[in-house]
């Protein structure tokens, strides 16, 4: 490293990074980060890429390289397709389905948006940082963005746009990261371009909340109504949303005002599909370019194909088996472990998904966050899971009944999960609902209970659960005792005390030391099983170049084009 | 007739009126609720009481019914409770999409299906009638999914003659919006022809051993103008009956090739407002496939009566 970028990194630890940067210096130095975990980390904390490559030649890494991005031909209309249509109206703040959030995440922008690597990088705020304790968040916004709608983007559209997605009473389907984390009153207007989050709680990884990873979080104009978003282009990114007809399609302009220059794409045509062999066949038969999601179970025809590539993303999507921890026959932990040790996960994760998944090892903490801890993988064992079933004194097993619905790989793995527990005498038969059905009647919460949603009381059930940058959604709202959606019931001091400790503990060490034991509390407790996190994939034609899958299912398009 | 036709408009209005009643009942029997479909698993209780209130769903059922029928009457048919936007808006252009398709799947299995059954009575007992049976009752025992998607991946995705997706960009003209329609036409071709082409059948071999059949050709009347004349208007009665009960079908029940072709028909508004109990779509939708259906067999009963003088002359039964 030459002298003049030494000083310079020097000078930057003595007198611009504070406590919290430094600390992260600091473990990077002492070899308790990888490469990989400390880019992930430090673009959390808002390093810019000049201090990150010069923080790895200090420490004697490999300098950070930047590939030239593949660029095709400038020009041409991009067909995508898109499945499942969205499932009612697009105003950004109630996005919950992926239709929506397609749709509206190709016009809009957010503060950040989070990499297929798990790093994230500027988008409409250009650097943020942290206090000490994690409780204050300042974003410094990008100059000159302008909306669609020809305004300049400023701290109040932030601030209008943040205290909307933090509203109780809007509507917002963003609470599920916000609660308790953030309230409309701690979004704060500093001066014109900068912003500051007074959070609930201290959140060390505060920054993923305002990424791409929080699908709702495009920024809007403050004076943004409600029912108008398919009406009047007011996203900031590089295509204006031009036409909109339910269940049909939508299509997009190129936005000559767009901070980011001019896109390489004439426009973008989105089709919407409900059915997977039509959206395959379509790639196939060449009249769309791209999938946005796309499944190893319902698009084997496109794996192996020499004309189309496969775009993936590492993430923490998975499928959540809980098992009713307050009620026979799971309300023994030693049964719950029985049935973790009778699947065979290795065998699943190929029949299910061709190997494009990580194994899960019943719990949250997925291999792709830098802070889980690599404890020894659980794995098939039926002389043990009959122990186990035998000390709890059903040795000669029970009959019980799994639910789920009709979407994606669910009846597959309530099949396989109804064969392998027959290994340990368990009689398993399976209902499988509609989405409609699984998910019907009223979810209340604690401390008034759980409703009478299928999801959240039957014995045992299987659930689709989106990723998330961090897993802090996890802890909460599925296996803290208070968390809305508890689908097992599971009541643990130990475990809300750590998972808070978790949430707001700052260095990497800290939530390495909270997350080991939160896994194993949770290996032993079982109170759902986590068979697996599998990629996100997208699949498009060759000539689509510089398209990255999004670890949400977010289709970004600014960089894409067409050779 | 004018008498025929008051009886048969009253009796459409009695009918829709029913249909009407049944949906709407069979609507409140399904699982969930609008608000918890449109907002997902994890949209809180109380946003989705809140966009229940907003669309009206949490009224009486027979407020919401009395409501949404008194709009109907009056050409308005409401909102889309999880669009939120006009209902016509949506099912306008999808009823049309199926009329096209329902068009051109006509245009084409009806010749086709009359000429098959037609030859197959004139050669009964050969092997032309053999060949033309056995193809028909064995297209029509493959369910169209299974038909669609070979259509889908021999002439779409290997050969690559013609679209995949039934749904034409905007601009393509008539004979374009053909070509994007074939496939799946060929596909209810497949389907319907069996069915028809032994109504066809049937009818042409009674018609050909009707006396006045025999009387003609001792007259001396050549077989072409026999076939013409004597035989077709007569062998073609019940199949202009099936025919127009195939209408329904044609118009609101292609969700399976809707789904596969990925064409914006009314079958597949119907389906997605039913899954998510959009109550509003989901009735006016059944009730215009029924006011299709109803003058589909009104314009069948007319032709009937057409080829059948005694039923103008009143003194059939």
């Amino acid at each position: 490293m030459d002298t003049e970028r030494r000083r310079r990194f020097e000078q930057y630890r003595a007198s611009v990074a504070g406590p919290v940067e430094n600390a992260l210096l600091d473990e990077l130095g002492a070899g308790e980060l990888d490469r990989a975990e400390f880019l992930r980390r430090a673009t959390m904390f808002g390093l810019s890429a000049s201090m990150i490559g010069a923080a790895l030649e200090a420490f004697g890494h490999a300098p950070l390289a930047f590939a030239a991005t593949e660029r095709g031909t400038a020009g041409g209309r991009l067909r995508v397709g898109c499945i499942p249509p969205p499932a009612h109206g697009l105003d950004p703040h109630t996005y919950a389905d992926t239709g929506s959030l397609v749709t509206g995440n190709i016009a809009g922008e957010m503060l950040n948006r989070t990499t297929d690597k798990g790093t994230l990088v500027p988008e409409l705020a250009t650097g943020w940082k942290s206090n000490e304790a994690a409780t204050v968040w300042t974003y410094q916004l990008r100059k000159g963005v302008k909306f669609q709608t020809g305004q300049e983007m400023t701290a109040d559209d932030v601030v209008a746009t943040y205290k909307r997605l933090t509203d109780p009473n809007g509507g917002s389907q963003a609470l599920s990261a916000y609660k308790g984390v953030l309230s409309p009153d701690g979004v704060q207007k500093v001066d014109k371009d900068t912003v500051a989050f007074h959070l609930d709680a201290p959140t060390g990884g505060f920054p993923f909340l305002t990424s791409s990873t929080t699908y709702q979080a495009i920024i809007l104009p403050a004076n943004y109504q409600a029912g108008t978003f398919e009406k009047t282009p007011q996203g900031t990114g590089a295509f204006k949303l031009t036409s909109y007809t339910p269940g049909v399609g939508a299509t997009y302009q190129p936005f000559d005002g767009w901070w980011g220059g001019k896109p390489a794409l004439d426009g973008v045509d989105l089709k919407y599909f409900s059915d997977d062999a039509a959206v395959v066949s379509a790639l196939l038969g060449n009249q769309i370019d791209l999938i946005n999601e796309v499944h190893v179970s319902t698009g084997r025809a496109l794996f192996n194909n020499p004309n189309v590539e496969i775009f993936s993303a590492h993430g923490a999507t998975h499928r959540l088996v809980p098992m009713l921890t307050d009620s026979p026959p799971f309300n023994d932990f030693r049964i719950r472990q029985a049935v973790a040790l009778s699947l065979d996960r290795v065998g699943i994760r190929k029949r299910l998904f061709n190997d494009l998944a990580d194994l899960g090892n019943d719990t949250p903490f997925a291999p792709v966050f830098p802070s889980s801890v690599k404890l020894p993988q659980r794995h098939k064992d039926i002389a043990k899971a009959k122990q186990l079933m035998a000390a709890a004194g059903e040795s000669k097993g029970f009959s019980v009944q799994l639910t789920t619905y009709k979407a994606f790989e669910l009846p597959l793995l309530a099949q396989i999960i109804q064969r392998s527990v027959k290994e340990i005498g368990i009689k398993m038969s399976l209902q499988i609902l509609t989405s409609t059905a699984y998910y019907a009647g009223s979810q209340l919460g604690p401390p008034k209970g759980w409703g009478t949603t299928p999801w959240l009381n039957t014995p045992i059930n299987i659930t689709d659960w989106g990723g998330r940058a961090i897993p802090n959604v996890y802890l909460s709202a599925s296996l803290n005792s208070k968390g809305v959606w508890n689908a097992s019931h599971y009541k643990s001091k130990r475990f809300d005390s750590l998972a808070k400790s978790y949430v707001a503990a700052v260095s990497l060490k800290d939530q390495r030391k909270y997350a080991k034991q939160l896994e194993l509390l949770l290996q032993h407790d079982t109170p759902a099983i986590y068979p697996y996190f599998y990629y996100q994939l997208g699949a498009g034609a060759k000539r689509v170049r510089g398209y990255h899958a999004d670890p949400q299912g977010l289709v970004y398009l600014s960089h894409t084009s067409l050779a | 007739m004018a008498r025929f036709l008051a009886n048969r408009l009253a009796l459409s209005i009695v009918t829709l009126f029913i249909l009407s009643v049944i949906v709407f009942a069979a609507t409140q029997l399904l699982p969930g609720d609008v608000g918890r479909n449109v907002l997902g698993p994890f949209a809180d209780q109380k946003s989705v009481d809140l966009y229940n209130h907003q669309v009206g769903a949490d009224r009486p059922v027979l407020v919401q019914y009395g409501d949404w029928i008194w709009k109907f009457v009056h050409g308005d048919m409401g909102t889309s409770r999880q669009y939120q936007v006009s209902v016509w808006s949506l099912l306008g252009p999808s009823l049309v999409n199926s009329l096209k398709l329902a068009a051109e799947a006509f245009v084409l299995v009806v010749p086709l299906s009359i000429l098959g059954g037609v030859t197959a009575a004139l050669r009964r007992g050969r092997l032309t009638d053999r060949a033309i049976t056995i193809t028909g009752l064995s297209l029509t025992a493959v369910p169209e999914f299974v038909s669609a998607i070979f259509l889908i991946v021999a002439f779409g995705v290997f050969l690559t003659w013609l679209p995949v997706n039934a749904q034409w960009p905007d601009g393509t003209g008539v004979l374009g919006q053909m070509k994007y329609l074939l496939l799946p036409s060929l596909a209810l071709v497949m389907v319907l022809f069996g069915y028809i082409a032994r109504m066809a059948r049937h009818g042409t071999i009674e018609a050909l051993s009707a006396d006045y059949t025999r009387t003609a050709y001792m007259k001396g009347v050549g077989t072409a103008t026999v076939i013409r004349r004597h035989v077709l208007r007569n062998a073609l009665l019940p199949t202009i009956a099936v025919v127009a009960t195939q209408t329904g079908y044609l118009i609101g029940g292609l969700l399976v090739i809707e789904k596969l072709f990925n064409y914006n028909g009314i079958g597949q508004r119907i389906y997605i407002a039913a899954q998510n109990k959009d109550v509003t779509m989901l009735q006016s939708g059944v009730l215009l496939v029924g006011l299709v259906y109803l003058v589909a067999t009104f314009i069948a009963d007319l032709l009937y009566s057409l080829l059948n003088p005694r039923i103008r002359f009143g003194s059939a039964e």
